[in-house]
């Protein structure tokens, strides 16, 4: 008896999602835990395990929008035959069977021969150079073994990939080169193009860093285990300022705006597959080397492609910091369905008049930008001056 | 602590079980007046008399049989078989009776009973004395199996072992007898069943057994002056196997070296390394390596013996192989 592959739930309301792509083909064998499709949800692109073992009978649904719960492949034994209901949905088709017996039946069925991805057989990795690129989604053949006979091992993993300059700079002048868009390039285009049809305003603020460089000094005294950044202080002042102008952390929908008790804020980070924003939650209530720690576990597993659902989930608020690029300043695209975002550019010395005499100070610019349906000029204007006054006076922040 | 050599840790172990339980008694060839071929028994006859500590005839199937009809009657007897070699006479009653009885009698018997064996090469006593044949004995559902390396080990596994309601094998090593180690000032058990950790590392595991534990810790220092840091694991009870220590250690590590003095053909160490490729095969980095006698009866003369059996630089080349390391 077959076993159904139906579209989980991976997130709280998550009602639907979208099937990108099928990493196994009909016929071919899957083991339990391995990776058997992409999916796309509203929140996060994922690839979903296989949750039984046996040959991959039939697709249902090849890709596209799905409601949860609806039945989308079908995994069993070589040869056996796949009852379906006329909706897709053969839940209740015939009684579901005992899955714990079927395991040493499943694992006697014979891998038939899968291609492997070179033209010339098989790549020689070790098993764990092949779990390691697996998960981080590196291709092999890409990669020089420096083991026993030329076999990829896990080290090899670490060194930078060559780069794929030599085969542009081989390719004819003029001809360009088409790259398959991942899903990851497709949910940030779907969800910054949708960003764009939100009416959005931006209000920008220089701010005098003297005090917050000073705290972020301190702070690296204090916790020398931690790695403090000014993205830290930048969180915990944002949060504390969010928690005194509660009109800012909110969410516009269709019937109602949501005002949320926690500042949830997200920071984005450029990882290799493109552009996410984990979350930190509850950084209101955080210290800021508690900042610093769960910046650094989910910036970290952002660059390592393991974040989770709920890493991306229930932001509040968007820092971007693009300082360490040197950019002065810039406008960032919200992030919906959040109401506002912090663009931060790089301090820099400037010269300053103060009380009738020049001064050179390590100058920040940042920029916000709000959505307009949800937030009003004045409102985002009052949280930017608290902002501020936090950062040019941290103490005030208390 | 007290520092006991290996024979002195067995005969403690033995002696305080003695005296502590009148249900407990050794038997086997020459092991009252003389003392056993290997001393281990020494001074034990004066101690306890002639009706705990008893001579047996030459045939290891009836000492065997004796010792496990005694063990089915209630006592706790440790039967010594001089070499392991010997084991092969006593392999009926062990194999066939010991091992099945508690099974076949639905629970209703059982055979507390301990067979000391040692064996071992590396002081020439030719192809019939110098076996290591624990995989036979391993191969038996129904038995425990411990061979243990270092004096506080054997002293803590000899007491565990007596104390098991199940038949255990016994496997002591001959060139251990004299090393010295500290031990605890009372006996403290050691569960059968755990594996200890003899040293802890980052790049390669080694597993190791009996004499090719101190090997391996030899090579361990050895590797660490190269950069190579080494985890040395042993096992000390074969049967049961403490699996989850192995493997944890090899997902550490990425790296897995298994070593023994028996043949490499059909050795513990096959088990071991199907274990690992089984439960660590997404961890490993490099293949499994195994250190073993060459595949031949073991020759008396010194020099060829040494040929035969693996040493500390055996396990050192292993080592370097997992790590791809040119030396």
């Amino acid at each position: 008896m077959a076993t159904e592959v139906k579209l989980p739930r991976l997130g709280q309301g998550m009602e639907s999602g979208t099937i990108v792509k099928w990493l196994k083909s009909e016929g071919e064998s899957v083991q339990k835990g391995e990776p058997l499709y992409e999916l796309d949800t509203d929140k996060v692109t994922q690839e979903v395990e296989a949750e039984a073992s046996g040959v991959l009978l039939k697709i249902s649904i090849a890709e596209g929008e799905v409601p949860v719960g609806r039945t989308i492949a079908f995994i069993g034994e070589q040869g056996e035959a796949v009852a379906e209901s006329p909706d897709g949905d053969s839940a209740g088709a015939a009684p579901a069977p005992a899955e714990t017996r079927r395991e040493p039946e499943q694992q006697r069925v014979a891998a038939p021969p899968v291609s492997t991805t070179t033209t010339n057989g098989r790549i020689k990795a070790s098993p764990l150079a092949r779990r390691i690129a697996r998960e981080r989604g590196i291709d092999l053949s890409s990669l020089t073994g420096t083991g026993p006979d030329g076999r990829i091992v896990a080290h090899d993993l670490e060194r930078p990939a060559p780069t794929a300059a030599p085969v542009a700079a081989s390719a004819a002048t003029g001809e360009v080169e088409s790259r398959a868009l991942s899903s990851v390039r497709k949910t940030i285009a779907r969800r910054l193009t949708q960003a764009w049809t939100v009416p959005a305003f931006q209000l920008t603020v220089d701010v005098d860093m003297t005090r917050a460089n000073e705290l972020v000094q301190g702070q690296r005294e204090l916790n020398p285990d931690v790695r403090i950044t000014v993205t830290d202080v930048l969180t915990k002042l944002s949060a504390q300022a969010l928690m005194r102008h509660r009109d800012l952390n909110v969410q516009f929908s269709d019937d109602a705006l949501l005002v949320f008790p926690n500042a949830d804020v997200g920071i984005a980070v450029a990882a290799p597959q493109g552009l996410v924003v984990p979350v930190v939650h509850g950084a209101d209530r955080l210290t800021i080397a508690q900042i610093a720690e769960a910046r650094a576990d989910v910036v970290g597993r952002a660059r390592e492609a393991k974040l989770r659902t709920e890493d991306l989930e229930g932001g509040t608020f968007t820092i971007s910091n693009l300082g360490m690029y040197e950019i002065d300043q810039f406008i960032a695209v919200l992030n919906p369905p959040q109401a506002s975002i912090l663009a931060v550019g790089s301090t820099r010395d400037q010269v300053v008049p103060r009380d009738g005499e020049l001064h050179v100070l390590p100058m920040m610019t940042m920029t916000l930008t709000c959505d307009h349906r949800a937030v009003d000029g004045a409102t985002g204007a009052e949280f930017l001056k608290t902002l501020k006054a936090f950062l040019e006076d941290p103490g005030l922040a208390l | 602590m007290p520092e006991l050599s290996y024979r002195e840790a067995v005969r403690d172990a033995l002696a305080t079980a003695m005296r502590h339980d009148d249900d407990v008694f050794v038997m086997g060839e020459d092991i009252a007046e003389m003392g056993g071929s290997m001393g281990v028994t020494h001074g034990m006859l004066d101690e306890f008399g002639p009706e705990r500590v008893r001579n047996t005839p030459i045939s290891e199937m009836a000492l065997a049989g004796a010792a496990i009809g005694a063990a089915l009657q209630g006592m706790r007897p440790v039967a010594e078989i001089m070499y392991e070699d010997f084991m092969t006479l006593a392999a009926e009653q062990v194999v066939n009776q010991a091992a099945k009885h508690r099974y076949m009698s639905g629970g209703q018997l059982t055979v507390p009973v301990v067979f000391r064996t040692q064996g071992g090469a590396g002081w020439s006593p030719g192809a019939q004395h110098a076996q290591q044949l624990e995989a036979w004995f391993v191969h038996i559902p129904g038995l425990k199996i411990v061979f243990a390396s270092t004096p506080e080990d054997v002293r803590g596994l000899l007491w565990s072992s007596i104390y098991d309601d199940n038949p255990v094998v016994f496997f002591e090593h001959r060139t251990l007898y004299g090393i010295k180690g500290s031990v605890p000032e009372k006996i403290e058990p050691i569960p059968i069943g755990k594996a200890r950790v003899q040293r802890e590392g980052e790049d390669v595991t080694v597993i190791a057994t009996g004499r090719l534990v101190h090997e391996s810790l030899q090579a361990a220092e050895e590797a660490e002056k190269e950069g190579v840091s080494v985890e040395v694991v042993d096992p000390r009870t074969l049967q049961p196997l403490d699996e989850e220590t192995l493997v944890g250690s090899v997902k550490k590590t990425n790296r897995a070296v298994v070593a023994h003095e028996a043949v490499t053909r059909m050795g513990f160490g096959a088990e071991v390394a199907s274990v690992l490729q089984y439960q660590a095969f997404d961890w490993l980095d490099a293949p499994i390596e195994r250190v073993g006698a060459k595949f031949a009866p073991l020759p008396f003369a010194p020099v060829m013996e040494q040929f035969v059996v693996p040493h500390a630089d055996d396990v050192l080349q292993a080592i370097y192989r997992t790590v791809n390391k040119k030396v």
